[in-house]
């Protein structure tokens, strides 16, 4: 008796041992991060537009800036060497920055949007809380590789304006605000604004307006290189970006020929069946190929305009340029923008920078979709996940995937190994 | 203007009925063995591991056991730091087997209720797979009356028919966001019924090894009428509708081949090999009473192979009051890379397990035992979700079991 009592024990014994071996959680081999070869991240800063700013929503808010790229990115590169990554964030208080849009109700399937108009971050009409510490995150909505140059800009931009101190406001261009900061890494996403806002506004320059200009390839070469020439003039490593196709966005699939061309027939029982627009040859009825805007003012059509009456139903008629980019306008925007990604990649060869190719990614969003992890990514508006209300910025999951095209794109040209972004801890579109 | 349709893709939902469900630990002697010893034991589980055995028990006996079942999953996203594990659950599984029938009779009656499939893992609301699975409760419950015969002095026969109660509780995540920015969440859970049968034989070689042959039929568990609730934004409510589901869940059949001998006068070895039918769950298959644009009818596949196991172990009666055992064992998983998903993260399995039984007297037997699995490390790509990265898993299964002879 006594002797079983005994192995009993030690029974319990080797019982216990395993179980304190094995207990609890599995072990599972960590992921062994990488700086890799030539690049040094300990000072990373992020130059670029509204996406790097971390925009969304059609406005600048603090939970935009947390989520922006860069800053998921930054946080990525703290296991390899990264350092501190500040961002020009808008405090709590005013947290809703600039405003933006949010989803009120879906009516019938239709999305009815508000601007958020509280906690908002004004210090005087058109002029945003400054925010002038050091930082290493300089996306600035609205910035354009040619106006990079322009001191001027600093003081029409409201998101430049609100970077720079007093004494430099319109004085200080973004190249000399950005190129100055002692930076060892840095990612680069310039150029989308040089097709955008003349896309954005029916591919139509407007006479006085800046932001409308379509940059030639020659200004965008000789701009561009410059600045990628600045940034590398330490052998500083970085990565740049292609320009996204401007079909790729929703603000410029989700308001069809065919959808318009539906609501006209339903609401004029039929009398009116096409829509007619103006282009460089002359007014023609519109068709699938032909691309209307987001902010297309639905309500304008079929009313007088000029003394005229059914405003882009009649040939007589036809919409304004600007709301509308014909097929052959599609076409040209298509090609400079190839012709600026031509530029981007042969120079990023040139001085061994790591390529996100945001063009290719973004088309794959578009014409297969993406499914991470369980959810399908798309250009959809609203239901697409990728991007965010404004129909050209993205959401914070679409964010997240970004973060990771960049991260694929240092690791496969530095030999690194950044670990990954968890994209699924990021949302799509808030619904009410 | 922005005329738009809503049209959100609900993936479909995921159940399990897999080889990661399936500990079994209907008798703790046998558990001691590492699943081995259908041969080698004549008691009142042999209703569940040897129906042509139950004939050759002298007298009858009732023998209630359960097991703390702690599945313990880990994983890690492909090219990612992070480390997610299952929450700490403890599944319990129970068996309860009674005998019928005259002292050293011919014939034996029985009645057996345990729980052949079961098991309890819960990722959380945060984690990559979220989408694919948040928890996920299942536990099937077979009640299984079986008859027995001695056909000779050496060989019994057997057989019983089994009803099978199906439970399953489990949530996902919705890729919809909701106004304070976390996610939606689908939350099925439902019982059914099926029902099946087994066989078998057991016979006495002169010199005392023992063989045992069994079948048990597949079981297909139709869900009926199970809830299906979604947790969306209150302006999704339309697309989501609280409805009810319908699915089927076919638990495999399975063939088992066990051969005991003694080894000395005080040891026992057994083994026992076993084919599991897994290639008939090929798909699961959701039918929801109201379907929208985004609620459709979902059919998941799952392509899986047959399994297989072997396990032997060690009996060793020490004295008349207690018996020590040890075993080994190995599975193959039926589960394909590709349809590896973290309901049943599953790979091959090593086994290693320890027991006693304890003679507390002439009437009373108590029977404890301890199992450790583990499944090894799989690095697998989801072919449905995407989701990649690598899973590991151990399940620790101690249980207790007590006797009552007359």
């Amino acid at each position: 008796m006594k002797r079983s009592k005994n192995t009993i024990k030690v029974y319990l014994g080797i019982i216990s041992l395993s179980l304190t071996t094995y207990s609890c959680a599995p072990e599972i081999d960590s992921f062994e991060s990488s700086s890799g070869t030539n690049a040094d991240f300990s000072k990373y800063i992020a130059i670029g537009n509204s996406l790097t700013a971390g925009f969304a929503d059609g406005g600048l808010y603090l939970e935009g800036q947390q989520v922006a790229f860069p800053n998921l990115i930054a946080e990525q590169l703290k296991s390899v060497g990264g350092g501190n990554f500040n961002s020009p964030f808008f405090s709590e208080e005013q947290r809703n920055g600039s405003g933006y849009l949010q989803l009120k109700s879906l009516t019938d399937g239709q999305p009815v949007m508000e601007q958020v108009t509280s906690n908002l971050a004004y210090r005087e009409a058109g002029k945003l809380t400054r925010y002038t510490s050091e930082i290493q995150n300089y996306g600035v909505p609205g910035m354009r590789v040619d106006l990079a140059y322009v001191p001027l800009f600093g003081a029409l931009n409201i998101y430049f304006e609100r970077l720079l101190p007093e004494a430099e406001v319109g004085a200080k261009s973004y190249f000399d605000f950005v190129t100055t900061r002692n930076h060892s890494f840095f990612s680069f996403w310039l150029g989308n604004n040089d097709v955008l806002g003349y896309a954005m506004n029916g591919a139509y320059e407007t006479p006085g307006d800046p932001t409308t200009t379509f940059t030639s390839v020659t200004d965008f070469t000789n701009r561009y290189g410059n600045f990628i020439n600045t940034l590398t003039s330490n052998q500083q490593k970085g990565v740049v970006a292609t320009i996204p196709d401007v079909t790729a966005i929703p603000f410029f699939t989700t308001v069809t020929t065919a959808r318009l061309k539906a609501g006209v027939e339903a609401s004029s029982n039929g009398v009116y069946k096409e829509i007619y627009i103006s282009t460089a040859s002359g007014p023609r009825v519109a068709t699938a190929e032909d691309l209307f805007t987001l902010s297309f003012p639905t309500d304008t059509l079929g009313k007088a305009s000029s003394g005229i009456p059914g405003y882009g139903l009649i040939i007589q008629n036809p919409l304004h340029d600007r709301f509308v980019i014909d097929k052959d306008e599609v076409a040209e925007i298509a090609g400079r923008v190839n012709a600026f990604n031509t530029v981007i990649k042969q120079l990023a060869e040139n001085k061994q920078l790591a390529v996100a190719d945001a063009h290719a990614y973004l088309n794959k969003v578009k014409t297969t979709g993406i499914s991470y992890n369980g959810i399908n990514i798309n250009a959809t508006f609203i239901q697409g996940n990728a991007f965010s209300l404004d129909g050209i910025h993205l959401t914070p999951i679409g964010n997240a995937l970004m973060a990771n095209l960049f991260i694929d794109a240092i690791n496969a040209k530095y030999n690194a190994r950044v670990p990954k972004v968890d994209a699924t801890k990021y949302r799509g579109v808030k619904y009410p | 203007m922005k005329k738009l349709l809503l049209s959100l893709l609900l993936a479909s939902p995921t159940l399990l009925f897999a080889q990661g469900s399936q500990v079994n630990t209907q008798s703790q002697k046998a558990v001691g063995m590492a699943g081995a010893g259908s041969a080698l034991f004549i008691d009142e589980a042999s209703i569940f591991y040897s129906p042509g055995a139950l004939a050759k028990m002298e007298g009858n006996g009732i023998a209630i056991g359960a097991s703390a079942v702690m599945y313990r999953s880990a994983f890690r996203e492909y090219n990612s730091t992070e480390i997610h594990n299952t929450k700490f659950k403890i599944t319990p599984p129970f068996s309860v087997f009674a005998t019928f029938g005259p002292k050293n009779s011919w014939w034996k009656a029985g009645i057996g209720v345990y729980t052949p499939f079961g098991g309890s893992v819960d990722w959380g609301t945060d984690w990559p797979g979220k989408y694919e699975l948040n928890h996920l409760q299942m536990r099937a419950i077979y009640i299984q009356p079986t008859l027995s015969f001695k056909i000779t002095e050496n060989f019994g026969i057997g057989g019983g028919f089994v009803y099978n109660v199906g439970l399953v509780d489990l949530s996902r995540s919705i890729p919809v966001t909701m106004a304070d920015g976390s996610s939606g969440q689908a939350n099925l859970s439902g019982t059914g019924t099926g029902m099946g049968y087994n066989l078998g034989v057991h016979y006495h070689l002169e010199d005392n090894v023992s063989l045992s042959l069994s079948y048990r039929s597949k079981v297909v568990t139709k869900l009926k009428d199970g809830d299906a609730d979604f947790s969306v934004p209150p302006s999704l409510a339309a697309s989501f509708p609280n409805t009810t589901f319908n699915a089927e869940l076919p638990l495999p059949a399975s063939f088992n081949f066990g051969i005991s001998f003694p080894a000395s006068s005080k040891v026992d070895i057994a083994a026992d090999a076993t084919f599991i039918g897994y290639d008939i769950y090929k798909s699961l298959d959701f039918d929801y009473a109201d379907n929208t644009p985004v609620l459709q009818d979902t059919r998941q596949e799952k392509k899986y192979d047959n399994a297989f196991s072997g396990k032997v172990g060690v009996n060793y009666k020490t004295c008349d009051n207690l018996t020590l055992r040890a075993g080994i064992g190995y599975v193959y998983t039926p589960v394909r890379g590709p349809y590896v998903s973290p309901e049943t993260p599953d790979n091959n399995r090593v086994m290693a397990s320890a027991g006693f039984t304890y003679l507390l007297s002439d009437k009373w037997d108590l029977t404890a035992a301890y199992v450790l699995q583990q499944v090894q490390a799989r690095t697998v790509t989801n072919k449905a979700s995407g989701l990649s990265g690598t899973y590991k898993t151990n399940i620790h299964a101690p249980g207790i079991s007590l006797t009552y002879k007359w």
